[in-house]
């Protein structure tokens, strides 16, 4: 299983003709992602690395069906673009741009609710459910297959999180980035209750952020009872009150948003909290009922990872 | 990003709320020239983007010309919660019947915006929220959906507020919510909103947030709040930057990576000197910039780079190290952690300098590393 995307996933690409589209079509085919179109304006009729180019979704779903679709377009036309895959009824959007003007983000948050189509976004690095597909700009290589799902806020952790938990040796269901901005698609509840209902997901890493309420409403929904053990590491605990970190919605301010409320609410949930990744990685051994990391296990790690 | 009070009612004006007369002056000898335009008694208000300057004694109220210097003159020089009160607004003093708050925010919880309404204005909207929360009413409005002017009659009505006056301050929420979409605020608030004896409605002060990521579609140039000159460079360049005390400055390619890197910086017994983060989409010359200026944090006796390719490229990265490398032959250890999409090419380049690399090994062994590198250095 995994969670959102799985192997034969057909995926869309909209901006595939830009430099960033070009680019990651030929990333996304050497992982082996389904991708049977990219939409961009005034290109279609034309081929990236083999991928037919339509000029709208209407068009391409003249063609083909289409499970989920990457957008990869420049800030201005994300609104349209996410409007035009929301209203031709692709069930699942993944918003990689950044800088995405808020009330954007709102307005298609609440236009994909009402339409029961799911979004992850703005602002991240999509969906990998490894060895089987990716839906995102993330680096293959890093994540491997097993049975930790993974959630995180920020784009660059997800990676880092990733590529440690392959370097010790454990694999993962499906990661995914839910974006960094203050409003977003999915967020952690969302995404946590598709891990609950995912049999292949033993174990959920969850990687929050100062800022916002996302990893307190984690907590509150955590606390009525979970079916498997959920380990936390909240990045920013050494982070100074009223700066904002990042362009995103990383900030402390007023008595809200603090790694150290973060992590009392989800302490009080039954979360394993962990402040290093050495202890997330422990945490997730012994969850997982794995014996503790060897040093035979640590010095065979960079060549696991580096397959 | 915060706008001052006259930033505030221009944007209301523009939408069609009312505001008292003001003009805003930077000096003594300005005031004297522009009270005619509002006319005495005047209210002086020091423009600064903190909150509590009514308690700081930034507002007060001159009756003539004497009280007009003395005012001018002590709010101009007051410093209010560190920032420096660089101008005054002179606004016109108007008879009050009803103080009203009304504002219109995003609930962090579910990304819809939500407009407020109180008939307990003038005082802060967050304590009567918590002793009173019976007298802040919500309404959640779906952005997808045209604002009607029944359904904010009828969230007004359920309110305390005398029922003549029910259908201008319905307009002028109206406006209000206008002014929140059109200016892509992420909050706009009128506090107090007044009612004078005659019936008008005035929004007498304002607190205006843009959304930071809207500021070029608004036409509006972003303003830094409160940075160092090191600061100022990074964000001219679009970099994240915050500048700390300690001695490790940390270069992620996100906020989350800087952040968890800055944190095990910490648990290992060193201090951060800087966080920059580098954000998606990274060339070499912004990489390059964005090393010079971590080499040219106060106090750094050691830069720790953290980064992805993902939507970057280690190879793109690694030139703009390089770059910098061999440009300015910086004294300060340097230690590149970096993998994923053109990482060969990328560690290629740091190799030919001698730039110590971590390949494959995690960011907490990163740290360690670069802990120790700087120990052994000093």
């Amino acid at each position: 299983m995994a969670i959102l995307i799985k192997k034969d996933t057909k995926v869309a690409l909209q901006g595939m003709t830009g430099k960033m589209g070009t680019m990651h079509t030929k990333y996304l085919l050497e992982y082996g992602v389904n991708l049977v179109a990219g939409i961009s304006p005034g290109k279609g009729g034309t081929f990236v690395h083999g991928v037919p180019v339509f000029h709208t979704i209407p068009e391409a779903l003249e063609h083909t069906a289409i499970d989920a679709t990457l957008i990869l377009v420049p800030q201005p036309v994300v609104k349209s673009s996410a409007i035009e895959a929301i209203e031709s009824g692709i069930p699942l959007l993944v918003v990689i741009t950044e800088y995405v003007p808020v009330h954007d983000t709102a307005y298609l948050k609440q236009l994909a609710h009402e339409r029961g189509v799911k979004m992850v976004g703005p602002n991240t690095i999509g969906i990998i459910s490894p060895g089987k597909t990716k839906v995102g700009i993330m680096p293959g290589s890093i994540y491997s297959e097993g049975s930790v799902g993974v959630v995180a806020r920020s784009g660059t952790l997800t990676h880092d999180i990733g590529a440690t938990l392959t370097g010790m040796g454990i694999g993962q269901t499906t990661c995914i980035g839910i974006g960094g901005d203050p409003i977003r698609g999915m967020d952690f509840v969302d995404v946590l209750k598709e891990f609950a209902d995912d049999d292949e997901t033993k174990v959920v890493v969850m990687v929050g952020e100062i800022g916002g309420t996302g990893e307190e409403q984690a907590a509150k929904y955590l606390e009525n009872g979970y079916p498997k053990p959920v380990i936390a590491f909240i990045a920013g605990q050494t982070a100074p009150a009223g700066k904002k970190m990042g362009h995103a919605g990383a900030i402390i301010s007023g008595e809200g948003g603090s790694s150290a409320s973060k992590y009392a609410a989800l302490s009080k949930a039954n979360v394993k909290i962990t402040k290093t990744f050495s202890e997330m990685i422990a945490a997730v051994r012994e969850a997982l009922a794995m014996e503790p990391a060897t040093a035979k296990q640590l010095i065979g790690r960079e060549h696991a990872a580096g397959r | 990003m915060r706008l001052f009070e006259y930033e505030g009612q221009e944007i209301f004006a523009k939408f069609g709320i009312k505001v008292p007369r003001a003009v805003l002056v930077k000096s003594v000898q300005e005031s004297l020239d522009a009270v005619a335009t509002v006319g005495y008694p005047v209210v002086v208000k020091a423009q600064v983007l903190s909150g509590g300057r009514g308690k700081a004694g930034g507002v007060k109220i001159a009756a003539n010309q004497p009280e007009l210097v003395e005012h001018v003159e002590r709010i101009l020089g007051m410093t209010i919660q560190g920032e420096k009160t660089e101008s005054v607004l002179l606004s016109e003093k108007t008879e009050i019947a009803h103080e009203l708050y009304a504002g219109v925010t995003f609930d962090p919880t579910n990304g819809i915006p939500v407009l407020m309404f109180s008939t307990s204005g003038g005082m802060d909207i967050e304590v009567v929220a918590k002793t009173a929360p019976e007298k802040v009413l919500k309404l959640h409005l779906a952005p997808t959906q045209p604002v009607r002017s029944f359904r904010i009659l009828d969230f007004l009505r359920r309110s305390d507020l005398p029922p003549g006056l029910l259908p201008k301050v319905s307009q002028v929420v109206q406006k209000l919510i206008a002014a929140f979409y059109g200016a892509d605020a992420t909050t706009a608030e009128i506090n107090p909103l007044i009612v004078t004896p005659d019936g008008e409605v005035i929004a007498i002060d304002s607190k205006i947030v843009i959304d930071d990521s809207s500021l070029a579609r608004q036409g509006i140039t972003p303003r830094f709040e409160g940075s160092t000159p090191l600061e100022l460079r990074a964000k001219s360049v679009g970099l994240n930057y915050v500048q700390l005390k300690g001695n490790i400055a940390v270069l992620g390619s996100g906020a989350g990576l800087a952040m968890a890197t800055m944190d095990m910086i910490s648990h290992y017994g060193a201090s951060p000197a800087c966080f920059l983060d580098t954000g998606g989409g990274i060339s070499s010359e912004k990489m390059a910039h964005a090393l010079r200026i971590c080499l040219a944090t106060p106090g750094v006796e050691g830069v720790l780079v953290n980064a992805f390719g993902g939507i970057n490229n280690c190879e793109w990265m690694g030139r703009g190290i390089a770059d910098v490398i061999d440009a300015d032959r910086p004294k300060v250890k340097i230690l590149v952690k970096m993998r994923g999409h053109s990482q060969d090419e990328g560690w290629k380049l740091l190799e030919d300098r001698n730039i110590p690399i971590v390949k494959l090994g995690t960011t907490e062994e990163a740290v360690e590393q670069i802990v120790r590198l700087v120990k052994e250095g000093a």
